[in-house]
């Protein structure tokens, strides 16, 4: 597998590794702080709504902007895809005996292939941002949207300037090289005839566009030469200003955390220029169809189309940050690049690289236009599973086994007898696998517990426990089959607080793992099983899960898969409005607890319990444990475990664990609490591995054991 | 504090974030800066329209300019500048230090505020106008912010108190 070989080459590039980690987490620093104070949910809604267009829609939009440049006397032009528009871009350049072209950084040419194209019409185009022009010197394509060369060290980039200029440059002065570019670049917007700039915005109730740039390379090639080429796709289009601003005023909060960037530039139809022989410029407008316009009218790809390019689903991707943009994406990187390789390019290289998506959700929450990204790379994995083949081993586990509750139960009843030999002195772990590849080996995984959650549930008499207040607990596979006594705790408690909890009469899998897998068919059947095996909603006051991932597809899968199932959607909505995590549920219970000991606490916010669950127990925790309580830096950043993406990408599931552990091991805690099994799995197997002593408990297993406050 | 003065306040700390000078200044002062500073270009209107000059632009490039600015915005600190007239806009790119003079009634609040201003602006058929938040900046080699990569090394706002 082609990927897999680039994925490792990535991994063991440490270069990448230290600029990508910096970058992420003082990326995460100053966006929070370019955001305070502002609204974000509802400046995100607002780009949703105002970029919400049908295919009808945009094509008057663009027949309005048209209107209005082409007063001035410029030309506007529909590119059908990519060939199309360097044909135009190319005889717009023969036309006015172009040989130098100056290039603002446009993202819509890269996915052209413009310059490679220009090339080979004997045409000379150059980069004239810097990040840019420093890959165009040395061969290379961008690995972010934003920052292009952010995988290049300082002593690279004064190489590659030293054999372009043969000047000597000081690795270490950064200034230095930046001066060089001012005065290579200078020349070029002097000798060039054209420049082209993509455009951020289109604004169609006037036809202006807006650009967006903090170097003012954008200015110059849009000022000095004589004509001017702006390269748009149709997506990027807007009714008026008032949209346009609340663009301008969150994209380079999320695209650098900067408040603004140095020069936002609109331009209106055809201005005066010295060097045209008309007076005015020459200006073109070419926008890019490429795909775009049908899948306006498209299911669940159409939001993909709101993306104002400000790269920040990238800076928040934690398995991004293990591999870099040349593999996390095409063209465009990061989370939108996994799915526009999709809509806009090699459809086979889309299968690939959408497996190194952890299904994390970071990007959704992080995403000024309010796109649901991890949904759409969800779906479009169930797409490619369709089409293309799924991994036999997997499909045959998620069809015949994971499906069948009784099959399950029984293989991991078998698992559980062969692991046997396998086990720790504890039993609680497996000792480290000898046939299987040491990256594997990153984590001691726990043992197959040989009683099921269901058997210690009838066992302990929990289900004899009768009263009116009831609550519908979900244990999931994780509980049911590796870690039961973290529902038993959960049980012993809410009984104590007067709550009868029940659970399915048959335990089936959530679901999530098949459709992660993009075996869409089996998560199907394995929800309706599931629904089935569910208590009725009204009888109940919240469905509780100890596993917000389940929670999570129980929440929004569920519903998805039982639109053509009128009943199961009706139930499913209701018990999707139910379902919530144990601490929050204790929260609304308005149940406190009492901590006297001196151990240090710490929490680790599992992905699908603050994205997905909408609740972050940390203000909770430092009500009971006080000064004991240390708050955990990027708490709520994936721990790598990822269900089988672990098992598929090793090196990826623990370079993502790494940095996890070197912030708990920051806290000095003693233990650290967090609300899923799979991270447990993922963050105490890591710890036993580096023979780390710090415990790893499920939040029900230490609040079982403190003093309950009823306030 | 007056509202005016808040925004004053709040667009010059904005500004000074994002490395711009900010200079208060009275109309008398601001005109003997006129005269003692030779500026290689000068674009302002009444009561400072006598001092506009010009010059040539080619790719040495200037060594400072001064222009006026329409609006400013507290919330970002920056200049919103009406660049249509082609010398406008090679002096503001080309200048190695570029000056900036605006009125303090003239600074409003948010992004939104400028809106009405824009659509009047663009309803002509052509039109080219600068938002200028700081000088030209660039964090493409290592993510270390260095200032003066194609345009102004620096950016002062002479901010003339006319309330
Ligand atoms: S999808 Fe969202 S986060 Fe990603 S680049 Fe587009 S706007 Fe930014
Ligand atoms: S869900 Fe997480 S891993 Fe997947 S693309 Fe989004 S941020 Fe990256």
């Amino acid at each position: 597998m082609k990927i897999k070989q680039a994925v490792k080459k990535k991994l063991n590039d440490k270069i990448l590794y230290t600029n990508l980690k910096n970058f992420a987490s003082n990326y995460k620093l100053s966006r929070q702080n370019a955001l305070s104070g502002l609204d974000f949910l509802k400046l995100r809604n607002d780009i949703y709504k105002s970029k919400d267009f049908s295919k009808e829609e945009i094509l008057a939009l663009f027949e309005e902007f048209k209107q209005h440049v082409e007063k001035s006397g410029c030309t506007v032009l529909h590119a059908e895809d990519g060939l199309a528009a360097n044909r135009l871009i190319t005889q717009i350049c023969k036309k006015h005996n172009a040989e130098y072209v100056v290039k603002s950084k446009s993202m819509t040419s890269e996915e052209i292939k413009l310059n490679h194209y220009l090339e080979k019409q004997g045409l000379k185009p150059i980069e004239t941002d810097l990040g840019e022009w420093i890959l165009q010197i040395a061969g290379e394509h961008p690995s972010h949207m934003v920052m292009p060369a952010i995988h290049k060290t300082r002593q690279q980039v004064a190489k590659i300037f030293e054999k372009h200029t043969g000047e000597k440059i000081d690795p270490d002065d950064i200034d230095k090289m930046v001066k060089i570019a001012r005065k290579y670049l200078r020349e070029y917007y002097f000798k060039a005839t054209v420049g082209i700039t993509g455009a951020n915005i289109a604004v169609a109730s006037t036809g202006t566009i807006g650009i967006v740039t903090n170097e003012g390379n954008a200015r110059l090639s849009s000022t000095v030469p004589p004509v001017h080429i702006v390269l748009v796709g149709y997506e990027k289009l807007v009714k008026n200003f008032s949209d346009a601003m609340k663009i301008i005023r969150l994209l380079p909060k999320s695209a650098t955390g900067q408040n603004i960037s140095t020069y936002v530039t609109w331009i209106k139809g055809s201005n005066p220029s010295f060097k045209s022989d008309t007076g005015n410029k020459h200006t073109y407008y070419i926008f890019l169809d490429n795909g775009r316009l049908s899948f306006f009218e498209h299911p669940f790809l159409k939001d993909a189309l709101k993306c104002i390019r400000c790269g920040s689903c990238a800076n928040v991707c934690p398995a991004y940050e293990m591999v870099g943009g040349h593999v996390f994406g095409d063209i465009y990187i990061g989370a939108i690049g996994l799915i526009l390789t999709s809509m806009l390019h090699d459809e086979k290289k889309a299968k690939e690289i959408l497996t190194l998506c952890i299904g994390c959700k970071a990007c959704s929450f992080n995403c000024p236009a309010g796109i649901d990204l991890q949904s759409i790379i969800s779906d479009l994995n169930v797409y490619m599973g369709k089409k293309y083949f799924i991994n036999p081993v997997k499909k045959f586990v998620y069809s015949a086994v994971m499906k069948n509750p009784s099959v399950f139960k029984t293989a991991m009843k078998a698992a559980a007898f062969i692991q046997k030999p396998m086990l720790t002195e504890t039993k609680e772990n497996l000792k480290n696998l000898p046939y299987i590849p040491k990256e594997h080996n990153f984590r001691k995984l726990p043992s197959i517990k040989t009683k099921t959650f269901s058997e210690l549930f009838k066992e302990k008499k929990l289900d004899e426990f009768k009263s009116s207040k009831k609550v519908f607990f979900y244990p999931g596979c994780a509980v049911e089959y590796f870690f039961p006594e973290i529902g038993v705790s959960m049980v012993e408690l809410l009984q104590k607080t007067g709550y009868q909890v029940d659970i399915p009469k048959t335990q089936v899998c959530c679901g999530l793992p098949a459709i992660h897998a993009g075996d869409g068919q089996s998560g199907k059947k394995t929800i309706l099983k599931n629904i089935k095996y569910m208590g009725n909603p009204d009888e109940y006051e919240a469905f509780l899960v100890l596993c917000p991932s389940c929670g999570m597809a129980i929440k929004e899968d569920f519903k998805k898969y039982t639109l053509d199932y009128i009943a199961e959607f009706k139930k499913s909505e209701k018990i999707g409005k139910k379902v919530m995590s144990f601490a929050n549920f204790l929260k609304i219970q308005n149940i406190g607890f009492q901590c006297d000991g001196n151990i240090k606490y710490t929490y680790h916010t599992p992905c699908h319990q603050g994205r997905g669950l909408g609740f972050m127990p940390e203000e909770f925790l430092k009500e009971i444990f006080g000064q004991n309580f240390i708050p955990l830096k990027d708490s709520d950043v994936c721990c790598g475990f990822g269900g089988s993406f672990s098992v598929d990408y090793p090196g990826i599931s623990s370079g993502i664990l790494d940095k996890k552990i070197e912030n708990i091991l920051n806290t000095k805690a003693d233990c650290l609490l967090t609300d899923c099994p799979g991270c447990i799995m993922q963050i105490d197997g890591g710890l036993k591995q580096k023979g780390i002593n710090v415990k790893v408990k499920h939040l029900s297993q230490i609040l079982n054991d403190l003093k309950m406050i009823k306030n | 504090m007056t509202n005016t003065e808040a925004l004053l306040e709040k667009f010059i700390e904005k500004a000074e974030t994002e490395q711009t000078s900010c200079i208060k200044i009275d109309k008398e002062a601001f005109k003997n800066i006129l005269r003692e500073q030779n500026f290689d270009f000068v674009n302002l209107n009444t009561p400072f329209k006598s001092f506009n000059k010009g010059c040539e632009f080619d790719e040495a490039g200037i060594k400072n300019a001064i222009v006026g600015a329409d609006f400013a915005i507290a919330e970002t600190g920056t200049s919103v500048i009406d660049s249509t007239d082609e010398k406008i806009r090679l002096a503001t790119t080309l200048a190695e230090n570029l000056f900036i003079a605006l009125h303090s009634s003239n600074i409003v609040a948010k992004l939104e505020n400028i809106v009405s201003y824009m659509n009047e602006k663009n309803s002509a058929d052509n039109a080219y106008l600068a938002f200028i938040t700081g000088p030209s900046r660039t964090a493409d080699i290592e993510r270390v912010l260095t200032i003066g990569v194609h345009g102004p090394v620096s950016l002062t706002c002479y901010i003339i108190q006319d309330l």
